[in-house]
This record gives structure tokens, C-alpha cells and sequence, in this order.
């Protein structure tokens, strides 16, 4: 199974050789073959149960695979070597239900891991806080507590708050899932404008208009297996599997 | 009545302050001195025992389950005879009562105050967790940073009810010899030798009065957390109705 894209063709940044992974006797991942190049951005759907959230949560570990190999930037993720936490500070996640701290306002959720992990000084971190604040326009909401913001203002908090630690890449676990519809534009925005400053992407969601226009593959799961991979107007105009083609219909008739 | 005015004339400084300044300190500044004592050591190490059961490792979750198990199953009396016996052994010179009392309460609440606070930090949602590992934090940095502050802010109420259980429970250190509440109570009942009611009544209203205006503002503080917890923590900032009430909350 190849991702069929020119980008990922050089060296991939993220890359899945036979990953395997296992609840019990459940299979949740089955021989995962895939890679994700520099400055792809790769949309992960599939119906629900189908193992896309656990696979774009082993990236950065949060989900251990029992077989199979997942290299980031070339490196074993799994390796000995790796140090989990400066692994992981390197990729920014993003989580359905945003995962503020409700205890921290807005700028000391942004301010945390820069300062704990990274060691920044405090002024500095305020200051590059403030202008990720800006970018996704929440500048005047610096002193705030998660719970006094929308949905849609908390998922670009998280965003804030990942884009922190500079990853070279962000996942995205169904970002908009949780939001209601008004403010599902709000955070694709902000993504989109990630994507045209060349973040490398893997975003499980249900937004096929998002898939469409800044998806440079998109990979179709269903049972644990990635059963289709191609362009977003490859997927979208001519699915080849029967249950992609059912997917696909379904999702429509909404 | 008049009896107990007459005797709270004539012993309520032993009461209080035991003999002091002629002797040693005693009475109700003890028995409070022992709580504060007792809970403010047992706190620290209750948190430490949460985290030993909570931990993955069985180096750290071994040991800590036995503590916890051990001091809650077993009376309070026994463990005080335990210590009154092991402690001199332990440390090869004399312990005061004070101290094997202090030390006492210090291992039962902590093993309390253990299990109050692994289930505040069960109860936060997983999601706080994942949310500080991703970002790149050690799993200690991320409990003491983000976890914690919250299960601890939101267990404050229990906490206090836990020193309330304490400073019941070193009326104990009475049958140990030491100079507390209780112990001047019966100094005083012994000496007068035909008024034990009236002299425990004032001790039984000393006890009330305490622990009874503790449990109000306990009930207080229940209702500010419970309050803060529905909306959002806000410290002071002019509070904003939330425009969406997060599932997870």
C-alpha cells in the first residue's frame, strides 16, 4: 500500500511499516503501510470504530503498538533511545474534546510547556503566546479561562497551545467533532492557514470540504486497516473499495 | 449548671493550657496543636501515597497499597499501641507522647487523605492527562502542574472534614498519657471525684463547638467548589457565563 504522493516520495516525516495493535483479541490496527512526506497533509476518515483515532494517536505514543515499526523523521519512535517527552514536544496534538486546563487562563496554557519543557524564559514565552493568540484570533482572550470560551475558541486555544512548542508536525484527532456547526469554520480556518505555511498534517475528521480543498491524500480506513489511499479528487470522484463508495454515500445523504 | 460555671471558673485555664506557664503545656492548645501537626505532615504524605497507588510501577504501588490497607484496616488504638511500643525500639531512645501520637495520625490520615486523593485524580477526565503528556511534559511535571492543582483544589472541603476527624481522634492520646483535651478533663474530674457529668459535658461542648463550626465553613467551601466547578474557575475574574458546557466536564 503506497500513498501515492510526490511529496512523501523523498523521505517521509512519518512513516507506518506493519504496525499492528491489539485490545484483547480485538484487532484495532492490522498491517498499517503507510507514510506521510514533509508538508503533506494526509486526512484520515473511515466510519466510526474503524481505528483512525488509534492511529493518530500512536504517533506520538499516546497508543503502544504491539508490532510494526512507526518512524518519525527517520527516527524509531520506539527505539530506547527516544526520549518520549522530547519526542513528543516535537508533534503537536490536537484532541476532539480540546483538553484545556481549566485551572490555567488562556496564556498559561499556551505558556506551560514552553516554559516546563523547553525551559523559555517567561517574558519570552508570554510574548510568542500572545502572538499565537493573534494568529488565531483570540488576542483579547489572553487572560480567560477555558470554560468562559466557545468550543470553537478552545479548539484554537489547543491549536495556540500546540503550535507553542514549533512542531515540524501537527495531528489532528476529529478537531471538530465536538464543536457545533456555527463554529466548525472557525478552526478549519486556522487549519488552513497551517496548511499554506507548509505544516506537515494528519487530521482524522468528517469534514470533506476541509479533505478536499488542503488534503494532499486522504486515507480511507475501515476495521483497522487503511483499505484506500489517494488524491482527495481520486477518493472523492472515483472510491474503488465497495465500503469507501458506501462511506461516501452515506456521509452525502446527511 | 451552676456547678459547671463554678468548675469552668476553677479549671478552664487547665482546660485550655493545661498548666502553663507553671508546666507543660496541655488541654485544648495540645489536642489543636496535635491536629495541625498531625494533618498538615499527613497531607504531604498522602499525596505521595496516592501518587505510589496510582503509579504503574509495583516498586512504588506495592508498598503504598500495603500502608494504606494496613492503617485503615486496623482500629485506631491499635496502631497508638503499636508506635507507643515500636517507636522508641525504632529510633533507641525515649518518644514523648506527643510525638507517637503526632506520629500516628500522621501514617492513619495520611492513608485517608491517600484515597481522597487518588479518586480526585481518577476523577478528572483522562483527556487533562494526554492533553500535558502530548505537549512534551514528564508525567510528574504534568500531575504537578495539571493535575493535581485540580484534584486538590476540588478536595479541599473533604480535606477539612479530615482535620475534623482528627481532632477528635487525639482524644485518643489520652490513653497514652498525653496532655491533651481529654486528659484535663479527667485531671479535673478525678480530682473533684463527684461531678463526672458535668466535668465531661463541658469537655463533650468544647469537642461540639470545635468541630461543629469547622464542618459549617466545611459546607461553605462545598458549595463555592461545587459552584466554581459547574461554571469555570475564575479567580477573581468578573465571571462570563460559558457560551458551551464542555461534555467532559
Amino acid at each position: 500500500m503506497n500513498t501515492m504522493n510526490h511529496a512523501s516520495a523523498a523521505s517521509p516525516l512519518i512513516s507506518f511499516e506493519g504496525v499492528n495493535k491489539w485490545y484483547g483479541d480485538y484487532h484495532a490496527l492490522a498491517d498499517i503501510n503507510a507514510s506521510v512526506g514533509k508538508g503533506e497533509v494526509v486526512v484520515i476518515c473511515g466510519p466510526s470504530g474503524s481505528g483512525k483515532s488509534t492511529l493518530i494517536r500512536t504517533v506520538n505514543r499516546l497508543e503502544p503498538i504491539q508490532k510494526g515499526r512507526i518512524c518519525f523523521d527517520g527516527q524509531d519512535i520506539h527505539a530506547r533511545t527516544v526520549d518520549v517527552n522530547k519526542f513528543r514536544s516535537h508533534i503537536g496534538f490536537v484532541f476532539q474534546s480540546f483538553n484545556l486546563f481549566p485551572h490555567l487562563t488562556v496564556l498559561e496554557n499556551i505558556m506551560l510547556a514552553p516554559i516546563q519543557v523547553l525551559r523559555r524564559e517567561k517574558t519570552m514565552a508570554r510574548e510568542r503566546a500572545m502572538a499565537l493568540l493573534n494568529r488565531v484570533g483570540l488576542a483579547a482572550k489572553g487572560d480567560a479561562y477555558a470554560g468562559q470560551l466557545s468550543g470553537g475558541q478552545q479548539q484554537r486555544v489547543a491549536i495556540a497551545r500546540a503550535l507553542a512548542m514549533d512542531p515540524p508536525a501537527m495531528l489532528f484527532d476529529e478537531p471538530t467533532s465536538a464543536l457545533d456547526p456555527e463554529m466548525v469554520g472557525e478552526v478549519l480556518q486556522v487549519m488552513q492557514s497551517l496548511v499554506r505555511d507548509g505544516m506537515s498534517m494528519m487530521c482524522v475528521t468528517h469534514e470533506m470540504n476541509f479533505a478536499r480543498e488542503v488534503a494532499d491524500s486522504v486515507w480511507f480506513m475501515d476495521e483497522g486497516r487503511i483499505i484506500e489511499t489517494g488524491t482527495p479528487d481520486e477518493f472523492f470522484a472515483r472510491p474503488q473499495s465497495a465500503r469507501a463508495q458506501k462511506f461516501l454515500t452515506d456521509l452525502r445523504s446527511h | 449548671m451552676t456547678d459547671i460555671l463554678q468548675i469552668l471558673r476553677d479549671y478552664g485555664l487547665l482546660l485550655l493550657v493545661g498548666q502553663y506557664p507553671n508546666g507543660p503545656l496541655g488541654g485544648l492548645a495540645i489536642t489543636f496543636a496535635m491536629a495541625v501537626l498531625g494533618i498538615l505532615l499527613a497531607f504531604p504524605l498522602g499525596v505521595l501515597l496516592a501518587l505510589g497507588r496510582i503509579s504503574p510501577f509495583a516498586l512504588f504501588s506495592w508498598p503504598s497499597t500495603v500502608i494504606v490497607y494496613v492503617a485503615r484496616g486496623v482500629p485506631l488504638i491499635m496502631l497508638i499501641f503499636w508506635m507507643y511500643y515500636f517507636l522508641p525500639v525504632a529510633t533507641g531512645r525515649p518518644v514523648s507522647g506527643f510525638s507517637t501520637m503526632v506520629a500516628t495520625l500522621v501514617v492513619y490520615q495520611a492513608s485517608y487523605i491517600a484515597e481522597i486523593v487518588r479518586a480526585g485524580i481518577e476523577g478528572l477526565p483522562k483527556g487533562q492527562m494526554e492533553a500535558g503528556r502530548s505537549l512534551g511534559l514528564s508525567y510528574l511535571q504534568t500531575m504537578r502542574k495539571v493535575i493535581l492543582p485540580q484534584a486538590l483544589y476540588n478536595m479541599v472541603p473533604t480535606l477539612l472534614s479530615q482535620f475534623i476527624s482528627t481532632i477528635k481522634e487525639t482524644s485518643l492520646g489520652y490513653v497514652i498519657g498525653v496532655n491533651e483535651l481529654t486528659f484535663a478533663a479527667n485531671q479535673i474530674n478525678t480530682t473533684l471525684l463527684t461531678k463526672p457529668f458535668q466535668v465531661f459535658a463541658i469537655l463533650a461542648a468544647v469537642y461540639f463547638a470545635l468541630c461543629f463550626s469547622l464542618t459549617l465553613i466545611t459546607h461553605q467551601l462545598e458549595r463555592t467548589v461545587t459552584a466554581r466547578r459547574a461554571s469555570a474557575p475564575t479567580r477573581g475574574v468578573p465571571q462570563v457565563q460559558p457560551a458551551v458546557v464542555i461534555a467532559s466536564e
